[in-house]
């Protein structure tokens, strides 16, 4: 054992040693509050930007509304905020009891053209009035018309499903939807079927 | 320093309107906008933008037209054009830089991409 060891690190390496640790430790705490703050400013920009999203959607419904174009407004959100030219929206049609296609982009209509209740995923979110990921139900038997399906929405007026627009395939750019794109399709599954509506009723209400 | 003009060009409200709240946290930037390329040929001319930030696909002039137009003239060819487009494919994206144009994104925008672009073209 020699000298050092038994009476430990001399006097003047003690001021040194103490002195990096403080530095270390400054420097952790420094690093720390950075992280922190890094953390806190993402989740405000998070914040910001999924706001940016639905404040430029709900202000596309309403001009929508005034001109007549709900559905095309639809397509251009889904289209411009979350990534897809392969949008259909359906229309309940209560005396056939099935949904007819009202509005698309991208998408075949002759096969495309109607859905009953219950058949397939698209009508199941009809049936359920819940929207339906194709990625979370990858067990679900899809029929040849969604082979492409990424998701299917439901315009629900309070319990009341007046419709259903349903993605097909994403920009190939676009990997899968993200947490922004659900409260997006969360925001038209309601305001969505609102301004539809809205519009229904205006343009029924010019009629003679 | 001044604030940085930027024109920003599309024929989709929503797509400018986003772009727009998007920007407005970064307080240096001013926001001008176009409908279409011939809008935006017109709008560049009148206004000398620091950078243009422009869609492809719109009506009555294209973004790579107008970019070659911009691109072509000597008042309007310095300035940077980014151009936007929902085809990220390889042959779109070659089109593009044979337009002229520097930059290249893809829709939907990814905001931190854009303004880190953005900042790389301008500045803080």
């Amino acid at each position: 054992m020699t000298a050092t060891e038994e009476k430990g690190p001399r006097p003047e390496m003690q001021g040194r040693e103490g002195s990096a640790h403080e530095t270390r430790g400054l420097t952790f705490d420094a690093l720390r509050v950075r992280a922190q703050q890094l953390s806190l400013r993402e989740q405000l920009e998070r914040q910001h930007f999924l706001l940016a999203r639905l404040n430029a959607a709900s202000a596309r419904l309403l001009q929508a509304v005034e001109q007549g174009d709900v559905y095309e407004a639809v397509g251009e959100i889904i289209g411009n905020l979350i990534g897809s030219e392969e949008v259909a929206i359906f229309r309940h049609h209560s005396a056939h009891q099935t949904f007819l296609l009202v509005w698309s982009v991208g998408v075949e209509k002759e096969t495309l053209h109607q859905f009953g209740l219950g058949a397939g995923l698209i009508g199941r979110a009809a049936h359920e009035g819940t929207s339906q990921f194709r990625n979370r139900r990858p067990a679900t038997p899809l029929l040849p018309h969604e082979a492409s399906l990424t998701a299917c929405i439901p315009l629900k007026l309070d319990r009341e499903v007046i419709g259903v627009i349903v993605i097909l395939g994403l920009l190939p750019q676009k990997n899968g939807l993200e947490w922004a794109d659900f409260e997006l399709l969360k925001f038209l599954e309601t305001y969505g079927a609102v301004a539809a509506q809205l519009q229904n009723l205006q343009k029924s209400s010019v009629k003679p | 320093m001044g604030s940085k003009k930027i024109l920003l060009v599309d024929d989709s409200s929503t797509a400018r309107l986003v772009t727009r709240l998007i920007f407005s946290q970064k307080s240096n930037y001013v926001l001008l906008s176009a409908v279409d390329g011939k809008d935006a040929v017109e709008r560049a001319h009148a206004e000398k933008p620091d950078l243009i930030l422009m869609d492809v696909m719109m009506p009555r002039m294209t973004g790579l037209e107008a970019c070659r137009i911009l691109k072509h003239d000597k008042e309007t060819s310095k300035i940077p054009v980014i151009l936007l487009t929902t085809r990220g494919e390889e042959q779109f994206v070659q089109e593009g830089y044979e337009s002229g144009c520097s930059d290249y994104l893809t829709k939907p925008v990814n905001d931190t991409e854009l303004l880190d672009l953005l900042k790389a073209y301008l500045g803080e």
